[in-house]
């Protein structure tokens, strides 16, 4: 049986820096997939649809609110083809009951353990509208290494550098964020992949650079502390979400080859300063992850946020603006006080304002935000800082012996295009 | 607890939101003599399913049905309380919800915003 999985394209943010990383989600489903079915990956960012390929069964895996729509018209393109289409993935279970209307079958919940019987039931005919394993996560010691040999590796490089890969320790999350929807999709328990499969994982990984997608690994600092202990022989370099700043965690966390954290900016005070510090001190670089138009911010407080980010030294700065996701406190604060006025979720992209903030109108919210990013990066743009940070990781892998040269054969193009050089 | 429920909480009640989630909110029912005043209270991290706006049709038919309220009697608040943080989207609020009744089911939620004190002064004179 032949299986084509999809990860729906998007529009990508104007005036900011495009890297296309592997997909994660979409490999890490494909691991549970029974072995009689051969599976081929699209990657629709970097590749073309073949909706007339030869293949049984069709599944789109969608991570993104603003992927949404285009994955309903992938399905819609298959399904006028007579294929049956089945959506899963973060974005599927945010948007269930739209995505319905697209779908042969959705299915809700993590995959493990349950592939078995949706590809039985699909070749019974008996394939059911939805399947909800909401309330039923597996174990998390069932979670296996991704199937990453489904990637076209060549495509993730831009000029001859290799992307990083993506990779997951845990799930779920004991917080329960105003912005994020984590808690619903992954449960309110945090839940650590035992140390010995995230090892057996990390090997698989043919990439000396990961982002470690995590929500937050500071949430159990034993299991914290003891998956770092397990990574440090990998020596490979990564960046994350929020680790615990504890010297002894971020001892071990430089030892395993911390790259860059983020790290949430959302006021001017010295614990911020002193966090970006601490990581610093421990030669971790810092993404500051800077969310405005919450109901605290007032135009004043949104300029003097980003005063503050140019004096705490960070390496790099990511604004957003809040987008009201489905099943997050955001989302349900703002529709009761009725202030979304943009329903299209191709504009969820946290870059475009779609809601009525508190202390200004969403245009002015919308000049503040280009504002952020034109200000931080003045001096300096976001690509120069990021090669500063480039810099800093090579010559730690030249330290160790991990680096890897540029691949020449790929020199002359980004994620898959020729690149058309100046000539000056 | 994580948030501060004070006097608008009677019962933890129990219910299964969307997808058949565990779900629970604070619970408190005051009967009087031409209304039923219900408020529900969100309970953050320990609710472990969905939260009382995005459940609130069928949450309150199904608290209607079983504690034998009339639909044309039921005030609906739902009460979200202060949260240990500084940020102000946690702060105490109190929102009435009122309900289109369609084919005997609760549809078409519409919020408006009550202080504590008309809160209060609904549960008690």
């Amino acid at each position: 049986m032949k299986f084509q999985l999809i990860f729906p394209k998007w529009r990508k943010l104007e005036g900011q820096t495009t890297f296309n990383l592997p997909p994660h989600g979409a490999i890490v489903f494909a691991a549970t997939i029974p072995d009689y079915v051969e599976v081929e990956f699209i990657d629709e960012n970097l590749q073309e649809m073949r909706y007339d390929d030869d293949v049984d069964f069709v599944g789109i895996s969608m991570l993104l609110t603003t992927q949404i729509k285009r994955g309903w018209a992938i399905a819609d393109e298959y399904r006028k083809r007579g294929k049956k289409v089945i959506f899963g993935g973060i974005a599927t279970m945010l948007h269930a009951e739209e995505t319905m209307e697209h779908a042969d079958s959705v299915f809700l919940g993590e995959a493990e353990g349950h592939m078995d019987k949706v590809f039985q039931d699909f070749r019974n005919g008996e394939l059911k509208k939805f399947y909800n394993h909401m309330n039923d996560l597996p174990p998390i010691e069932i979670v296996g290494p991704a199937r990453r040999e489904l990637y076209n590796r060549d495509l993730y490089y831009h000029k001859g550098v290799q992307m990083m890969d993506l990779f997951h320790a845990s799930r779920g999350c004991k917080y329960s964020c105003y912005p994020c929807a984590v808690s619903y999709l992954g449960g309110r328990q945090f839940r650590p992949r035992p140390i010995d499969k995230v090892v057996e994982d990390l090997a698989t990984i043919d990439n000396n650079r990961l982002f470690i997608v995590d929500n937050s690994l500071a949430q159990d600092t034993q299991w914290e502390k003891d998956l770092f202990k397990a990574m440090i022989p990998f020596k490979k370099k990564w960046c994350s979400h929020t680790i615990e700043d504890k010297p002894e965690v971020l001892d071990l966390a430089a030892q395993a080859g911390a790259w860059y954290v983020y790290q949430a900016v959302f006021d001017t005070s010295n614990y911020i300063k002193e966090r970006v510090k601490r990581y610093h001190d421990y030669g971790i670089g810092v993404e500051g992850t800077i969310l405005l138009g919450l109901d605290n911010q007032t135009e004043d407080d949104i300029k003097r946020l980003i005063d503050f980010l140019l004096e705490i030294d960070l390496d790099l700065a990511e604004f957003t603006v809040l987008a009201p996701f489905p099943h997050t406190k955001a989302w349900t604060d703002l529709r009761k006080q009725n202030r979304i006025f943009d329903n299209n979720w191709d504009n969820y992209n946290a870059g475009q304002v779609v809601y009525h903030p508190k202390h200004m109108s969403a245009e002015r919210l919308q000049e503040l935000y280009q504002y952020a990013w034109d200000t931080f990066y003045k001096d300096e743009t976001q690509e120069e800082k990021m090669f500063k940070l480039l810099k800093k990781v090579v010559s730690r892998e030249m330290e160790d012996g991990t680096f890897r040269k540029r691949r020449q054969d790929l020199s002359k193009s980004s994620f898959g295009k020729q690149v058309n050089h100046k000539i000056v | 607890m994580e948030g501060k429920a004070g006097n608008y909480q009677d019962e933890i009640y129990h219910f299964k939101g969307l997808w058949d989630l565990p779900s629970i909110c604070g619970l408190k029912v005051v009967n009087k003599e031409n209304n039923t005043v219900v408020i529900a209270t969100d309970l953050f991290e320990q609710n472990p399913g969905t939260s009382i706006t995005e459940w609130n049709t069928k949450l309150a038919k199904e608290i209607c049905d079983q504690r034998n309220i009339k639909h044309e009697n039921l005030i609906f608040i739902e009460h979200t309380p202060e949260k240990d943080t500084k940020l102000s989207f946690n702060q105490e609020s109190f929102f009435k919800v009122s309900f289109d009744l369609v084919n005997d089911k609760f549809d078409n939620p519409k919020w408006e915003e009550l202080t504590k004190e008309e809160v209060d002064k609904l549960i008690t004179e």
